[in-house]
């Protein structure tokens, strides 16, 4: 018993390391952005202005049950996606639940949350919630496919899909991270991830400029707040799961945020520069140039083992 | 015993008295008439009791003299059994025509009798002249009686029946007076011994030729054709039972006295016209022509079973017994039932409906006819081809089959127009006079009797159990009941069915057949929910049932069979209750038929070979003789039954059919044959690669493995189901497609042939069943709320129907794969696979599928459910309880699954654990932790974690959020405009069509357009070549030359 209650504390430090870590973060982005457009951005405690705002508000609607759980499934998504994973290599307590199954058990909890807020969009019975969703899912089923086959390169290089054995592998100098051992794995799994994130150019479904779309239109408030938080910790684990198969994991905090804001850094500047695709052309671009060099990645691959 | 010969003199003396007789009334006449022919069948079947007791052979000879100088007549077994035939359709078909003979002149009664007499005579005379003289007797009765209705049409097709006739009996004739010249003698006997050299060739060729044009071989039989279509149907039951019969015996006669190249020439001729025959009748839409089509067809196979005597031997009569009885039965009782229907045309069989029995009938006939099991024609096929194909002549099976095909095609069409044809105007009433009805119920009876009869006659060394079919037959007769109390009954006859089954299985069978029975078991719950009589459906659903159930129990190619049949017949039925599904049942019979026989054609090539080892037939028959086949004959069989499993289970290219047949099916039948029947295929396909292990073809050092093909039509089938089902409106239609895109998964995992494989297909078996079953059961029940299955027209049923809608969210998440669900235990299993074979490129196919897969589980979801309530549907109830009992029982057993999936893994492990053709490492369970040398996967863990966090976010959120204002519909942020229509507010219609803007090539119907192209060639070639049939007597005649000169162009070897 004793044993579970200090996990839970570790497991408790982790995520409130990894919110905050993902807060400051997307400030960061944010400003970095703005600068790249020339403006001055916003403060870096930009993000706790927000929350503190979204949970000071007093009322709150309710559409229906299934609403009310979408934000719900969102942040338990981005929790349990997190909880799902070892962040840091070779230390038990920042390893979470990572007993409970391997990469491939990660790679499909992350939808957990994607069905649920569609679903709590949908009840919310805003056309620009269903067209968002429409969107997310149309990009989500595209880019999985270059991330499927990164992911498998990967596996197949290391004849594995248990994390901890993936990063062990590419221990001992940074040539052996995937990134530079089986670029194109990398490459392959660095496009298809620039899909997910939701920067430019595939940043349709919420399309931040537009009139209010995409799945969180009807949610305000503390509803926001909880999706708030899940947009700072499931980014966040996002970027710990890719750093652990791609940039050789991290064995301590400070090489964690290292690592993980110059991954990121890349898809926001890729984001910040080019415009936006309409849906069925980030579709098409996916099943072009990135499926192209995950063929070649997964015939390429076998032969480095 | 009464001398044969009084046969004739009775029916002469008789005929002349008949102008007599009428004096006294034609109610006399009549029953004179049908006393003589009652004397006839009775006399005849007395002879066939004698016969069949091992009596010896009668011969009689008249005047007392010896031949040459007497008739001699012979009767034993063969001649007893077709002359019961003719007595038989002579007397009920007298009996159809009552009314007919009670108007008119007494000349159609006198004809009729000496029709009769003629075929008799046909049979039975030994003497060639006298052979002549009974033809001539039965062809000029029946000129005037094709007639009979006195209309144009048939005064034109008697008279060119004359000039055909006429051809046939110069041709006698001249070969009789060659073959007395130089023999000396009339008499069969004596003339076997004659040997005259080329003269022989030239006397025999006349003879020949004059039975074949009296059987009408193809293409020289336009004027039968017209002939069938213009005639009363008695008499065309007449032509096509007892004429044939009679000509066909005649030819029997002579042919085993000749033999040589004549086996040769009847074999061909009986292939031309089986094939022939049926392309012509493909676009025939006259129903009396199509019979005659055909009959022709049926004509053809038994001249084919004829010539292939030497190849047969002792099989060949009760082969030929088996064909021929059918389509006596078959065919005299649809020519019976055309008579009842008012309209000449296939479609106007409409008229029957409303009525169940006439439905049975047809049914019968049509079932018995395509040679489904349990008829006589079945067992016939069977061991035809089988007995062919171990002889080694598999080209000629294949042929027989490919003729039976195309037969199949207009038959089942057409039995589609009978039960389920839009009319515009309710069907006529038909009238159902006794004397006519008599006749049909006969030749129904005729044709379960023998069938049961053909099957003790086969001495399979199978067991079929009798019982389930009693109680399908009760089921049957008491179908009048209201639903809801033969539901009870039928729950109670299922249970104890499953009772009696399950337990006594094991292993994989006890895996497929607890899905098929217990899962079948639970479905039925579902039918409580409607109170309408459903007549027919518990019958049919048992017959599918039973199929099931004994793929399971078979250990024999034989019975595997018999039961693949029943399966397929009862589903085809089942599907066909639909309301709109008469298209989609008749590509599904079509295509199920096609594999149906590609299966036969797979085991009579491994019964071939295990025969040629020196087993018998009947030994070889074990299933697991499959595996002793080497060579370049294992990737043959291999692929064909592959092939032939694969329709069943929807693989790509042979998938076209599912999507209609399941959506238009029923709602209680949907899951049955979408969730359950598709397992079949499944199961057909491990049985095979159980016994035969992975397959590939010889060429190359290490062969092309059919595996990897198969792992590839896997992939490809996984992504066309998904991609189909996204861009679909109807909700069941899109469950159709997402259900061949399932059944890829399972294809691709089967293929792999590894044990991680295995437990994937196996897996997915089962839980797609599960959920599948529940969100068909879903829609259903939505739609008996709704009665629409757009997922556009509907909207916020959510607070409408919650039970439902959470046991669809359910099944969604577990298709979906989404942890903690059991369904994430495939994605798992198929990630291990794909990385343990090295199957890259199909795997992410099937991965990608999946992903692909979420698009329209959301949509499913949404459509009906989510966003705004329509107007129309705001009253709408709960979908009943009835529907969501066996919902919520399948929804428990996926809940239970995904927090113990040990229990399920475990045994499947240990099942195919047994199986040394599966390759790769086990799954391994430590600490109920599943592991592979990849990676792991801790359900419990999984589940308390996801538990955990969704609880305590819940509560965060409940903290912050509990005073909520509710609010009403449209009350949306909605940029200041005021929104009122649902329908334009509930973004739902053309739901990804971004998507499909990008990936819609990938929904191309690719498949579709294939089998419609070749429907069409088919039917083309089918359409222009009967158009040699121009109806001109002329044309007929020249039609015969050409075939005359081409039979003597055969004999001779060439100019």
């Amino acid at each position: 018993m004793q044993e579970i209650i200090i996990k839970i504390g570790w497991v408790a430090l982790t995520l409130f390391i990894v919110l905050n870590y993902g807060l400051l973060l997307r400030a960061f982005m944010m400003k970095i952005v703005a600068r790249i457009g020339r403006r001055i951005g916003i403060p870096f405690y930009q993000m706790y202005i927000n929350l503190f705002k979204a949970y000071s508000l007093r009322t709150h609607i309710f559409h229906g049950v299934m609403y009310y759980l979408g934000p719900v499934f969102r942040l338990t998504g981005g929790v349990g996606m997190l909880l799902f994973l070892p962040v840091i290599f070779k230390d038990p307590r920042f390893a979470n639940f990572s007993a409970s199954g391997d990469l491939i058990l990660v790679l499909y909890f992350m939808f957990f949350g994607t069905l649920g807020m569609a679903l709590g969009a949908g009840e919310g019975g805003h056309p620009n919630a269903a067209i968002g969703v429409t969107r997310g899912l149309s990009l989500m089923s595209a880019n999985e496919i270059p991330l499927t086959m990164s992911v498998l390169a990967v596996a197949i290089q290391y004849n594995t899909f248990d994390i901890v054995k993936i990063v062990e592998a590419q221990q001992g100098g940074f040539l052996n991270w995937v990134m530079f051992a089986n670029p194109l794995a990398f490459i392959t799994g660095v496009l298809g991830l620039m899909g997910s994130f939701g920067y430019g150019p595939f940043a349709v479904i919420i399309a931040p400029q537009e009139t209010p779309i995409g799945p969180p239109t009807e949610y305000e408030g503390n509803y926001m707040g909880v999706l708030e938080l899940n947009r700072s910790i499931f980014p966040g684990a996002k970027l710990i799961l890719f750093m652990n198969l791609f940039l050789g994991g991290a064995t301590s905090w400070p090489i964690l945020v290292v690592k993980t804001f110059f991954f990121y850094l890349f898809f926001v500047l890729v984001g910040a520069v080019f415009p936006r695709y309409r849906t069925e052309q980030a579709v098409r671009w996916f099943i072009k140039v990135p499926l192209l060099i995950g063929i070649i990645a997964l015939i390429v691959t076998p032969m480095l083992k | 015993m009464v001398n044969p010969i009084y046969l004739f003199g009775v029916s002469i003396g008789i005929a002349f008295l008949f102008s007599l007789i009428d004096k006294a009334g034609r109610k006399v006449s009549i029953a004179v008439l049908m006393l003589t022919l009652g004397f006839f069948l009775y006399t005849s079947l007395c002879y066939l009791l004698h016969f069949i007791g091992g009596k010896e052979t009668i011969q009689v000879f008249t005047a007392g003299f010896n031949p040459p100088y007497s008739i001699n007549l012979q009767l034993g077994l063969y001649e007893s059994v077709f002359i019961s035939m003719i007595n038989g359709v002579g007397f009920l078909s007298a009996l159809y025509l009552l009314q007919k003979f009670q108007q008119g002149s007494v000349k159609p009664l006198i004809l009729f009798l000496m029709a009769i007499t003629g075929f008799n005579g046909i049979v039975m005379t030994r003497d060639l002249f006298n052979l002549f003289v009974f033809i001539e007797v039965s062809s000029i009765a029946i000129y005037s009686l094709v007639s009979l209705d006195e209309n144009e049409k048939s005064y034109a097709a008697g008279f060119k029946y004359m000039i055909a006739g006429s051809f046939a009996s110069i041709f006698l004739l001249i070969g009789t007076i060659y073959l007395y010249r130089y023999s000396g003698t009339l008499n069969l006997f004596g003339i076997s011994d004659f040997n005259a050299g080329k003269i022989e060739i030239t006397a025999t060729f006349f003879l020949f030729m004059a039975l074949f044009i009296e059987i009408k071989p193809f293409p020289a039989n336009g004027w039968a054709m017209d002939v069938y279509e213009s005639t009363n149907p008695a008499i065309a039951a007449i032509l096509s039972g007892a004429s044939i019969a009679a000509a066909f015996f005649a030819l029997y006669k002579i042919l085993i006295i000749f033999a040589g190249i004549w086996y040769t020439v009847t074999l061909w001729i009986g292939v031309l016209t089986f094939i022939g025959s049926n392309l012509f009748a493909l676009n025939q839409s006259n129903a009396q022509r199509t019979l005659g089509y055909s009959s022709l067809g049926q004509v053809g196979l038994a001249m084919m079973i004829l010539g292939m005597t030497p190849l047969l031997g002792e099989d060949m009569p009760y082969i030929l017994f088996g064909v021929l009885i059918t389509h006596f039965f078959a065919k005299t009782g649809l020519f019976w039932l055309s008579g009842l229907i008012r309209g000449e045309d296939q479609k106007s069989w409409a008229q029957f409906k409303n009525s169940r029995w006439m439905l049975f009938f047809l049914g019968t006939f049509f079932f018995a006819l395509i040679g489904m099991p349990p008829f006589p024609s079945f067992f016939a096929k069977w061991s035809l081809i089988l007995k062919i194909t171990a002889m080694g002549n598999s080209m000629m099976a294949v042929l027989i089959l490919a003729g039976s095909f195309i037969e199949a095609i207009y038959l089942f069409r057409w039995f589609g127009y009978a039960v389920k044809l839009e009319t515009p105007e309710q069907p006529e009433q038909i009238k159902y006079e006794k004397n006519k009805m008599l006749p049909i119920v006969v030749a129904m009876i005729g044709l379960y009797f023998f069938g049961i009869y053909s099957e003790h006659f086969y001495n399979s060394g199978i067991s079929l159990d009798y019982l389930p079919i009693v109680f399908i037959a009760l089921f049957f007769l008491f179908d009048f009941l209201p639903n809801r109390i033969k539901a009870v009954f039928a729950l109670l006859a299922m249970g104890a069915f499953t009772w009696q089954t399950l337990p006594a299985q094991s292993g994989l069978p006890l895996i497929f057949n607890s899905i098929f029975l217990a899962g079948g078991l639970v479905t039925l719950i579902a039918t409580f929910a409607t109170s309408q009589k459903r007549p027919g459906f518990f019958p049919l659903a048992f017959i599918m049932f039973l199929g099931l159930s004994g793929l399971t129990t078979s250990d024999n190619m034989l019975s595997f069979f018999i039961a693949w049949e029943f399966m397929t017949i009862g589903s085809y039925l089942l599907i066909l209750r639909g309301k709109k599904s008469m298209p989609h049942a008749l590509s599904y019979i079509l295509f199920s038929l096609g594999g149906a026989y590609l299966i036969l054609l797979a085991f009579s090539l491994a019964v071939s070979w295990n025969v040629k080892d020196g087993l018998i037939i009947q030994k070889a028959l074990a299933l697991s003789n499959l595996g002793t086949i080497e060579g370049w004959l294992h990737p043959i069989v291999w692929s064909l039954a592959i092939i032939g499993f694969l329709t069943k289970a929807a693989g790509f290219g042979l998938h076209i059919w599912l999507p209609g047949a399941h959506s238009e099916a029923e709602s209680d039948v949907s899951p049955l044959v979408s969730a359950i029947l598709l397992k079949a295929g499944i199961f057909g396909m491990m049985m095979i690669m159980i016994h035969m292990g992975s397959a590939s073809i010889p060429i190359a050092d290490s062969g092309i493995s059919l595996n990897y093909i198969l792992g590839w039509i896997g992939a490809i089938t996984a992504v066309i189901g998904t991609m189909g089902a996204l861009f679909q409106e109807d909700a069941k239609r899109l469950l159709a497609y997402s259900s061949i895109g399932q059944l890829g998964y399972i294809i691709f995992g089967v293929a792999l042939m590894t044990k991680f494989g295995w437990i994937l297909a196996i897996l997915y078996t089962v839980i797609h069943f599960l959920y599948k079953s529940t969100l068909f059961l879903g829609i259903g029940g939505m739609y008996a709320r709704t009665h629409t299955k757009n997922m556009y027209e509907m909207g916020g049923l959510i607070k409408k129907m919650p039970f439902t809608f959470t046991s669809i969210l359910i099944a969604i998440i577990s298709l979906a794969g989404i942890p903690p669900l059991i369904g994430f235990a495939g994605k798992w299993m198929t990630y291990n696979s794909v990385l343990e074979s090295g199957w890259y490129f199909q795997g992410i196919m099937v991965l990608f599928a999946g992903f692909a897969a979420f698009l329209y589980c959301y949509r499913i979801l949404f459509g009906p459910f989510l966003g705004q309530p329509k107007d129309q549907l705001r009253n709408v109830k709960e979908a009943s309880i009835f529907m969501l009992i066996p919902q919520y029982i399948f929804v428990g057993v996926l809940l239970y699954l995904s927090i113990q999936p040990e229990f399920l893994f475990q045994y499947v492990s240990s099942t195919i654990s047994q199986f040394p053709v599966l390759k790769g490492e086990p799954l391994l369970w430590v600490n109920h932790v599943a592991q592979t040398s990849y990676g792991y996967w801790n359900p419990v863990l999984i589940m308390s974690v996801v538990g955990g966090s969704f609880l305590i976010v819940l509560l965060w959120l409940y903290f912050w959020v509990h005073n909520t204002h509710k609010v009403k519909q449209f009350n949306i942020v909605y940029s200041g405009e005021s929104p009122y229509l649902p329908e334009t507010t509930h973004y739902s219609h053309n739901f990804f069509a971004s998507y499909r803007k990008a990936m819609g090539f990938l929904y191309a119907l690719v498949a579709e357009k294939f089998w419609e192209w070749m429907s069409d060639a088919i039917h083309t070639i089918g359409d222009q070549g009967r158009r040699i049939y121009t109806g001109n007597g002329q044309t007929y005649a020249f039609h015969i030359l050409i075939f005359m000169i081409a039979v003597y162009l055969f004999v001779m070897g060439g100019f």
